[in-house]
């Protein structure tokens, strides 16, 4: 049995199988055991079968043995041969495959490409009636022809380009069409196509513009855009198209979908990018024309946009090596109506059309120096006589504003001094208005009626574009810009102009890129001589100076100083009595300074752990007892403040520091004799007390791996600390200091506890856990010692299912039931000391394994549970899913519905709050699991909504926005029967004592006024 | 629509319109210190105890929450102000069709006092040029959005500012009676139009 006849044996059940045959066979020829005309002439008998699939299946046998062959077997003559035979037999299936395995064998030489060409333009004369995978195929040979035979279908000029369009037209299929596409334009490009310009054309422009949708789940993944792309590629690919390209597409600008305006526009700003000079010059009058009403008129923004960007792009074509200013270039001819029209526009800028009219010059602007000077010579003189002349405050504003977009096209074209542009022999037109410019910003900023702040912001951005523009305002005079922004910042009355105080601001944060000398010199002392040496209870003015301050620090040169200063401040205030609120300011200040730093590699950073950390904390010390005189450092707050700032010191010093800072935790860089450390120490007064919050600041910037001061090498040394701390917390009844200790527990069962001793740990919570539940008189101090030391553990999933049952246990105390109820919501909540970057070990399955564990426990004994300790279950569930990502949550929605219904009739308003937010997120991500509860949903949350007397403003807010959520998420069938009910509900909300609250009602009830009705149209 | 009335008409800048928050800044300033970068200072960041049953919403909290803040004539600018006009993509309050002094709260019956919460909202309305024919849509408009969005104890009365339209006698009458404005409600094409124009109030509204 021959190899053929073996293969169309095969074939049929097993395409595999048949191939390995025609392998053989190519092994055969190439080990020389048979030989081509033998292969050829072995398929005689099948070749003229009636049974087209018979032949097909024989020609894609050898199409098969052609293309296991190794590329240089084959001689040029073989190959000759077989292209014939192949071409003669084009019609029969497999042969187009194997054309295209020969051609692309290095021996195929362009006669062969031009016989393969002329038998597909011979035999494929009725494409479109074959079904589309031949198609495709067909074309995919076209394109390799076209691509490594280029040069032979070129040859045959005219030939080629009728054959081609002859060839592809009537194409529907989008595969196909991306293939066609890509064909075609390699012949517009590099074909002379002047005699065939029209055809060509028709031969893509009849697809303009595309309009073709991809079926969902389209496995070929070509999308429209796709289609656009190539399709405009093609349009844009030669300038003879423009007689046909450009009154067609602004034909098609017409049309009423956005959409196809959008293809237009698009389309016609490649055309612009690619034709040639004369072309583009021919037609851009005629295109302004055309594309100006999408602007001026402006319906939807995006298309404006993408006017704007076509009357640009034509501008650029015009401007490609021109740096000639004379007004008889196309650009010029160009510019002329388009400036005429604007000008007229800004006659009167408070209309409608003089902002396009803006956007218009600048975008042109833009385009390049020479369309910058031209305009500028143009519209600048007018529009300052329009200035001048102007009647009212509201016209000169407008003005303003384009002047504005007209600086940013300078500072486009010609750069900063940081972003310089490409260098152009063009002159800055604006040079001659320089003086005119800065005046005219300078005296409509500090020269106009104080509460004119719009105004004001224009003209403050206007002058900070002239001193931004390079090469343009000398020093001086942005010197002088820089000193009306620090006033206004610095005197000018403070209220009702933060508008205005934040753009001098950022102004000035410009400008310090730029010219840092400038701020050092100008701003830097004002703003400090501002700050005050004495703390004044009613005066904050210095608020805004520090933040200035802290703005303005962004160059490293300007933040050191300003850290030094702000020291030397702070000490001087510290002198003097008075509020605390002044001195937390400037350490926020710091604290916001240095967060700004990359603090790990700070040259300075050792003097910030002397002068912050050892000098300031040494100092509170001291205070504590009475060694020093007591200042605003030693309250509380102040402390929390100066804890912050060191723990972000410690954080970032080296090892060996740190190992120092470590044994010193407790006596706080202090000497032995001077202060006795507040652990294992009874009756210490409240003033050391509060030293432990610096303390826990320390802790929390150590690494894990340091040996804290209290505890060494042997074992259970940590655990010894941990019921000292513990003992301390439970006396503690300052809440800054306890919620401190805490902390510290929190830290040391986190971070610092070996993961062998977290056994003996969690019998020792269990301990303390039994003893809770067996005496009546519980402490609210014992519950939050039990809770934080189980946030430790549960964060770093040691022993968790064990603690969590102990705390859940808690919940039926009749003693202790509600305060650990409210516990709950502490374990999983995000804290500043316990976090990743002081090197708490927080496990990403944390989460998951609380919500495993509480969830199914919760709602199982709620249900046994006694109706008075009901509402404890329903505050943890609250205080669990407060942190618990959604698509935790998502999966047991139906298990929780039920009892969060439940927990929004609670009387407590934080639980309420929570409940009804997790209400909401549940209705957001999952709408279908809410619709069968949508009676008594709608029902609770109107209540929530509507009791202005019982529930808080939050509450009443929230439940709002809950209620909000379902038109146009939930089905309209579910929700039409509540309609009448929750718009009538919702009048009482309308009349809510609070505005806020209000607002959201109103948006509610049009949300639900206009869920269903059909659009109308 | 078939053909624009007024294609260039004045615009206010957005800025310029009458705003809570610049009337308020001078109050809010003194009650609690705020400066104008959140991130600069910021508050303490320690959570509230959540073993201690107090609230722990820090924006809102008790005092705060007996205060009443009742519905001025800024709340029904700030309503009525995001309609789009039927025309152009641009707001009712940058047209100047509506403007806050031409927005009126009046008790129904002064002669009872606080004992009637009856309130007559009275808004008047300037078109941008005086034969604009779609001076009734736009009344309409600023009527349905009023009586969606007001308590019914108040009383709501549209009208066309004296001198500002040629047939503002007609309009008047048409948006005053009960009977034409509820048919018209009925009109689907109207109703489209009036709801494309409410669209600006819900995104607008944060």
């Amino acid at each position: 049995m021959s190899d053929v006849q073996r293969y169309l044996l095969a074939v049929d059940p097993d395409k595999t199988k048949a191939s390995i045959i025609a392998k053989g066979t190519a092994e055969k020829l190439e080990s020389k055991n048979t030989t081509l005309i033998e292969v050829v002439q072995s398929l005689g008998e099948y070749i003229n079968e009636e049974d087209a699939t018979i032949r097909a299946r024989t020609i894609v046998y050898l199409s098969e043995v052609i293309g296991q062959l190794s590329p240089t077997f084959l001689s040029r003559q073989q190959i000759q041969i077989l292209c014939q035979f192949l071409c003669a037999r084009i019609e029969d299936g497999g042969a187009v495959d194997g054309l295209r395995k020969l051609q692309g064998l290095g021996r195929f030489n362009t006669e062969m490409a031009v016989t393969t060409f002329r038998a597909m333009l011979e035999h494929f004369q009725d494409l479109q009636i074959r079904p589309q995978s031949q198609r495709l195929q067909i074309l995919e040979l076209l394109n390799d022809l076209m691509s490594n035979h280029r040069n032979g279908l070129k040859g045959l000029g005219d030939e080629s380009i009728v054959g081609i369009t002859d060839l592809v037209s009537g194409e529907k299929d989008p595969r196909n069409l991306m293939v066609i596409f890509s064909i075609l334009k390699v012949i517009m490009v590099e074909w002379d196509i002047s005699g065939h310009a029209e055809t060509l054309f028709d031969s893509i422009f009849c697809y303009f513009p595309i309009t073709f949708r991809p079926p969902p789940d389209d496995p070929y993944g070509i999308t429209a855009q796709d289609l656009k792309s190539r399709l405009r590629d093609c349009v844009a690919a030669s300038s003879f198209f423009a007689p046909y390209a450009f009154p067609q597409l602004i034909d098609k600008l017409d049309s009423t979908s956005p959409n196809v305006k959008k293809d237009v526009l698009q389309t016609i700003t490649a055309c612009a990018s690619s034709y040639s000079l004369t072309t583009v010059s021919n037609y851009s009058v005629t295109l302004w024309e055309s594309i100006k009403f999408e602007i001026l008129n402006v319906q939807e923004e995006d298309l404006a946009e993408e006017a704007l960007t076509s009357l640009q792009a034509i501008a650029i074509r015009l401007s490609r090596g021109l740096d000639s200013t004379d007004p008889k270039t196309p650009l010029a001819r160009y510019l002329r109506p388009i400036m005429k029209e604007c000008n007229e526009q800004l006659h009167e800028p408070q209309q409608k059309q003089a902002k396009p009219a803006g956007q218009i010059l600048s975008a042109l602007g833009i385009a390049s120096p020479v369309a910058f000077y031209l305009i500028v010579k143009t519209v600048v003189p007018p529009l300052n006589t329009l200035y001048q002349d102007a009647d009212s405050i509201g016209k000169q504003r407008a003005l303003l504003e384009v002047l504005v977009q007209l600086l940013d096209s300078a500072v486009a074209v010609y750069g900063t001094p940081s972003i310089p542009a490409p260098t152009t022999t063009t002159e800055n037109a604006l040079e001659p208005f320089k003086d005119r410019l800065f005046e005219l910003s300078s005296q409509a900023l500090m020269s106009t009626a104080a509460d004119e702040v719009s105004f004001r912001v224009v003209a403050l951005k206007a002058l900070l574009r002239l001193c931004v523009l390079r090469k343009y305002l000398q020093d001086n005079e942005i010197g002088m810009a820089v000193q009306y922004f620090d006033e206004i910042v610095l005197v000018e009355d403070p209220s009702g102009k933060d508008d205005l105080k934040k753009e001098a601001i950022r102004a000035l944060v410009e400008i310090s890129r730029i010219k840092p000398n400038l701020i050092m010199d100008i701003t830097f002392p004002a703003f400090m001589s501002k700050l005050p040496d004495f703390s004044l209870a009613e005066n904050q003015d210095y608020l805004i100076t520090l933040e200035g301050l802290a703005q303005l620090s962004v160059e490293k040169f300007v933040s050191d100083t300003l850290i030094r200063r702000l020291l030397h401040r702070l000490d001087v205030v510290l002198q003097n009595d008075g509020s605390s609120a002044y001195p937390r300011a400037i350490l926020s200040t710091l604290h916001y300074v240095l967060s700004q730093r990359d603090l790990p590699h700070d040259s300075n950073l050792g003097s910030y752990h002397e002068k912050i950390v050892v000098g300031l904390i040494s100092r509170v010390v001291l205070a504590s007892t009475g060694e020093a005189p007591t200042t605003a450092l030693n309250e509380e707050a102040t402390l929390e403040i100066l804890g912050r700032l060191a723990t972000m010191i410690v954080r970032a010093l080296e090892d060996h520091k740190q190992n120092s800072v470590a044994i010193q935790v407790y006596s706080l860089f202090a000497d032995e004799g001077t202060f006795t450390p507040v652990p294992f120490r009874k009756d210490t007064p409240k003033l050391q007390r509060s030293t432990m919050i610096l303390s826990t600041a320390l802790m929390a910037g150590v690494g894990r791996s340091v040996a804290l001061q209290y505890t060494d090498s042997d074992n259970a040394s940590i655990q010894r600390l941990l019921a000292e701390l513990v003992r301390l917390a439970l006396i503690e009844d300052v809440p800054a200091i306890r919620q401190a200790i805490l902390r510290q527990i929190g830290l040391l069962t986190n971070k610092f506890l070996p993961s062998q001793e977290t056994r003996d740990v969690t019998d020792y919570l269990r301990n303390i856990v039994s003893g809770l539940l067996g005496t009546a008189t519980m402490t609210e101090n014992a519950v939050r010692v039990v809770f934080w030391e189980a946030k430790g553990l549960i964060l770093r999933l040691a022993h968790t299912d064990d603690v969590l049952e102990r705390l859940l246990c808690l919940l039926s105390s009749p003693g202790c039931g509600l305060v650990s109820a409210r516990g709950f919501s502490l374990l999983l909540a995000p804290d500043e000391v316990l976090c990743k970057e002081n090197g708490a070990s927080i496990r990403l399955l944390a989460n998951q394994k609380v919500f495993n564990i509480c969830v199914p426990r919760i709602a199982k004994e709620f249900r046994t549970a006694e109706t008075s300790i009901k509402p404890n279950y329903l505050i943890a569930l609250s205080g669990i899913l407060k942190h618990m990502p959604t698509k935790v949550v998502m999966p047991e929605v139906d298990t929780l519905l039920p009892l969060l219904l439940q927990s929004v009739d609670l009387e407590d308003s934080n639980v309420k709050a929570a409940t009804i937010q997790t209400l909401a997120v549940i209705s957001q991500e999952s709408p279908k699991a809410v619709e069968g509860h949508m009676g008594s949903l709608v029902t609770r949350l109107l209540k929530s909504a509507s009791n202005s007397k019982a529930t808080t403003a939050s509450v009443r807010h929230n439940a709002l926005r809950c209620l909000r959520i379902f038109p146009g998420r939930v089905k309209d069938s579910t929700l039409l029967s509540y309609r009448n009910a929750v718009t009538r509900g919702l009048l009482v909300a309308l009349d809510d004592p609070k505005r806020q609250v209000r607002k959201e009602a109103v948006e509610c009830r049009a949300a639900w006024f206009n869920m269903d009705e059909p659009q109308s149209d | 629509m078939s053909e624009i009335l007024n294609a260039n008409p004045t615009i206010r800048n957005a800025s310029d319109l009458p705003s809570r928050r610049r009337q308020d800044t001078t109050q809010s300033l003194s009650k609690t210190p705020k400066g104008l970068f959140a991130s600069t200072v910021p508050a303490s960041a320690y959570l509230p105890d959540p073993f201690s049953p107090h609230s722990l919403d820090s924006d809102l909290s008790e005092d705060d929450d007996n205060e009443i803040e009742p519905i001025d004539e800024q709340e029904i600018y700030d309503l009525i102000s995001p309609i789009s006009d039927p025309e152009h993509p641009l707001t009712l309050g940058s047209l100047s069709v509506v403007n806050l002094p031409d927005i009126h709260l009046t008790p129904t019956f002064p002669e009872k006092g606080a004992a009637s919460p009856l309130t007559t909202l009275t808004v008047l309305i300037t078109p941008t040029i005086t034969h604009c024919s779609l001076a009734t849509v736009i009344g309409l408009g600023v009527r349905v959005r009023l009586e969606q969005a007001l308590p019914p104890r108040f009383r709501v009365d549209v009208r066309i500012k004296e001198g500002t339209h040629s047939t503002a006698e007609q309009v008047n009458r048409q948006l005053g009676d009960k009977e034409r404005v509820a048919a018209a409600l009925e009109n689907g094409t109207l109703v489209g139009v009036l709801r494309k124009m409410l669209e600006g109030c819900e995104s607008g509204a944060a």
